[in-house]
């Protein structure tokens, strides 16, 4: 309770107080939109660890080995991620549903115990130290880029490319008949996602003194996709939301912090019971909009027949 | 002398054993609605596949104004200005209706996505225009963009699905546009507008192929018709002159021992379906119970069945019966709703209302394990066998329900001596017998089940005559042994001279009943499959 009251009561203070978990649900929320705008096009990955880890690391051995400015070395991390969201999405995007997504979460493992864990500059097992982390400075530059992120995926929605993407993901085969060139769309949501991933893997390692290669385990992989379930996929809004509220849930009710991932399966299971569309998934924000608050501000579809 | 837009020669296509499409040549001159007949598995839809790219061709040319497209994938394909429609509805389910057509013009898009991350009107002029023009293209097939535009199509009918799906055809601007099956399911008034839509749009210019098995609708709108079967080319012409070919008369009607087919073309049988019909024969009433004798003695009794999918009713209230020992056939042309009738009966669908009682046995709401084990069978359309298993594997699955295991395995025994056949290909893997054969192996697997009521859906389906032959032998055979049979068929004489009843099933109503050789001399009957 403590949590909410000094929320709402002071919120400067409580800012000061929570700024690493703020920072965490900022990070959190980027790796949720990076797997949304999979899922968007239909498309189910777990390989967002992986390109998170290359962030990361990229990011961590350019500040131990380069005197190149952070924000280079992070950029540059993204953009080795999206490079090998390429690579490896030339095999894997072949495949579809639940085939995709155990390949890809084979990507993350064979990336963690195949390359991660056996080349020297990684630091191996022992992981790498960061000379560079600032972990109340990095706060501000994860939420500049999370807002910057989820724009640029709302406004993606009207574009030819979103458009595409969303055809995709109703019908391949008609998409198909409409023009669109369904393999090269397919990649480019892989590699827009693999570039998301990679900035969010950057921006965590300079808020931890340490990048350890446990944590880009199977285990996180699961949890990013959670987000996007809970929050739900109809908009840019849905995952922002579900990695909030399960990155804040430990800290509200703290004395259940044993029992974390039991909490976490619970809700899971809730929400694919009750709520498969997720918390803000078909015209859910609608359900819990104010009267006063205008219908188009709510910026989920248009109530439907079919919903009622 | 005008010039072709699609030419297509020597265009082979065959899967595994069976010639889908078989060396068909056909061109279609610029500004045409070309017409695309044949029975059901005829081949016509792969035809569409081949054009579009969606199916590999394996031999032959198909030309877009001289440019080979063959072997484009279907991207390419659409971005060359031919558009298509889908027999089954393929619009993108959860988008708006306006979403939908926004898609459709995809390949006309330039690339905007840096304008579009803009906020500020000015970079989104491109798309108020789209969207303007794609609000055009909604009335333009007579969905009103007020109403319509930010519904999402699964939301809408099934005859709006359909005209929306033309909608976002056109978006792509095309040159040619496959329409297969636009009418597929729809009422009359529907298919008058779907009608009036296509002679708009091909005045304005557009080629069209249509497929369709609306003969009234066809024959009413082409200018030149081609007819397959069994995936060749068997007549070519105006509406008028393949009416008149007696090869397609046959194909329609299927074969029979008579030489009727070429005395009967559609165009000359003169009565219309209002005619008086034949003593035996009588048009059915609903209200009334066609056995009111014996009505409580009949095996099945059904009573006012409506059935539908979705937004669409296919079964709008049949009433009719079976007698223990009968076989009663169930015909009429495709999309009638018989296999929604007898789905309805086996519990695969469920019935929105009416009555439907097996022996006692309430079909509406009985699981089908109970409905199987009380003794009623279906053998699905298509055949449905399990290709990689062997023939004896595929008999055994038949029997799964029941504990017997020794009875079971003598049983099988007795069927592969019985249909010798499948005794001689015991070992084989299902998908490599023949349609005929596998066919036989998917009657002799439900007659494991202990059928005391076997429902047999399309046996003859792109089967070749003699094979038809074999698999009616078998149907006889059957029913000699004591069997019950309800048979749905296109091939309707074939199933007149085995069934001793049958039902005329039209657009979900049932037209006519009568015995099986009074209907076969009724005209009524080729009315409904071929029109006129």
């Amino acid at each position: 309770m403590d949590f909410f009251l000094q929320l709402f009561s002071d919120p400067v203070g409580f800012y000061q107080s929570h700024e690493l978990l703020i920072a965490q649900i900022g990070i959190n929320s980027l790796l949720a939109i990076s797997i949304f705008v999979t899922l968007f096009s239909g498309q189910l990955t777990l390989a967002n660890v992986g390109f998170m880890a290359v962030g990361a690391y990229t990011t961590v051995i350019l500040s131990l080995h380069a005197s190149t400015p952070l924000v280079f070395n992070i950029a540059l991390g993204a953009l080795l991620a999206g490079a090998l969201g390429v690579v490896v999405g030339l095999p894997v995007l072949r495949l579809r549903g639940v085939f995709l997504a155990i390949a890809t979460l084979g990507f993350g493992e064979a990336l963690r115990f195949g390359v991660i864990l056996n080349l020297p500059i990684t630091g191996q097992g022992q992981g790498l130290k960061n000379p560079d982390a600032d972990p109340l400075g990095g706060v501000v530059p994860i939420l500049v880029a999370l807002a910057l992120v989820a724009y640029l995926v709302w406004r993606l929605g009207s574009s030819k490319l979103g458009q595409a993407w969303a055809a995709i993901r109703e019908d391949e085969l008609a998409a198909s008949s409409q023009g669109i060139n369904v393999p090269l769309y397919k990649m480019s949501a892989f590699v827009v996602g693999a570039l998301i991933a990679g900035l969010a893997g950057g921006l965590e390692s300079h808020i931890n003194f340490f990048v350890d290669p446990t944590e880009y385990g199977t285990t996180r992989a699961i949890q990013v996709l959670t987000f996007a379930v809970v929050g739900g996929i109809s908009n840019v809004l849905g995952p922002i939301l579900g990695a909030t509220i399960l990155t804040s849930l430990p800290e509200v009710v703290r004395q259940a912090q044993d029992y974390r991932d039991v909490i976490n399966g619970v809700i899971l299971i809730l929400i694919i019971v009750f709520r498969p569309q997720g918390v803000l998934g078909g015209g859910g924000l609608a359900l819990i909009r104010p009267r006063w608050w205008p219908r188009q501000w709510t910026l989920t579809r248009a109530r439907t027949p079919a919903d009622a | 002398m005008p010039a072709h837009l699609l030419t297509l020669s020597g265009v082979t296509r065959h899967f595994g054993g069976v010639q889908a499409v078989d060396q068909v040549s056909l061109e279609i001159e610029t500004g045409t609605i070309f017409g695309l007949i044949g029975p059901n598995g005829a081949g016509k839809t792969t035809l569409v596949n081949l054009i579009t790219g969606y199916v590999a061709l394996q031999s032959g040319r198909i030309e877009l104004e001289g440019q080979p497209i063959g072997g484009r994938a279907p991207h390419q394909i659409a971005s060359l200005g031919v558009a298509r429609t889908f027999q089954t509805i393929r619009l993108y389910k959860q988008l708006t209706a306006l979403a939908n057509v926004l898609v459709g013009m995809h390949s006309r898009r330039k690339h905007d996505t840096l304008q579009q991350l803009g906020l500020l009107p000015v970079f989104r002029r491109g798309q108020l225009q789209r969207v303007a023009e794609a609000r055009q293209l909604l009335s333009r097939v007579g969905l009103e963009p007020e109403r319509f535009q930010n519904r999402r199509a699964m939301t809408l009918s099934y005859g709006d699905q359909r005209r929306l799906e033309i909608a976002r055809a056109l978006a792509l601007g095309p040159r040619l546009l496959l329409l297969d099956e636009p009418a597929a399911g729809m009422n009359p008034a529907e298919k008058d507008r779907i009608r009036e839509l296509i002679e708009e749009l091909n005045a304005e210019g557009l080629t069209i192929l249509l497929i369709d098995h609306d003969m009234r609708l066809v024959m009413g709108v082409c200018r030149q018709l081609a007819v397959l079967n069994f995936g060749r080319r068997i007549a070519l012409g105006t509406p008028a002159e393949v009416s008149a070919d007696p090869a397609v008369v046959t194909a329609y009607l299927g074969t029979q021992a008579g030489e009727e087919g070429a005395t009967a073309a559609p165009g000359a049988a003169g009565p219309e379906l209002e005619a008086p019909v034949g003593a035996a024969l009588r048009v059915a009433d609903p209200t009334e119970s066609v056995h009111p004798t014996d009505a409580p003695a009949a095996m099945l009794q059904v009573r006012e069945l409506r059935v539908g999918y979705g937004a669409v009713e296919a079964v709008k209230g049949v009433t009719f019966s079976v007698d223990k020992g009968e076989v009663v056939a169930l015909i009429g042309a495709n999309g009638a709703g018989k296999s929604t009738i007898l789905n309805a009966l086996s519990g695969v669908l469920r019935p929105h209302s009416g009555s439907a009682v097996f022996d006692g046995l309430d079909l509406g709401t009985a699981p089908t394990h109970r409905i199987v084990s009380h003794g009623l069978i279906q053998v699905p359309e298509g055949r449905e066998v399990l290709a990689r298993q062997t023939v004896r594997e595929n008999l055994a699955l038949g029997a799964w329900s029941r504990r017997d295991g020794r009875a079971v395995a003598r049983e099988i025994e007795e069927l592969m001596e019985r249909f010798e056949i499948l005794g001689k290909r015991r070992n084989l893997a299902a998908g490599q017998l023949s349609g005929g054969e596998q066919q036989i192996l998917a009657i002799a697997r439900g007659l494991l089940g202990k059928p005391r009521l076997l429902l047999l859906d399309e046996p003859s389906l792109g089967l070749a005559p003699q094979t038809v032959d074999l698999v009616f032998g078998v149907i006889e055979q059957i029913h000699a042994a004591g069997t019950t049979i309800l048979l749905v068929e296109q091939n309707a004489l074939r199933a007149l001279e085995v069934a001793g009843r049958a039902y005329v099933v039209e657009t979900g109503r049932i037209l006519l009943t009568g015995t099986g050789e009074a209907l076969r001399q009724d005209p009524a009957v080729r009315k409904a499959y071929l029109g006129g």
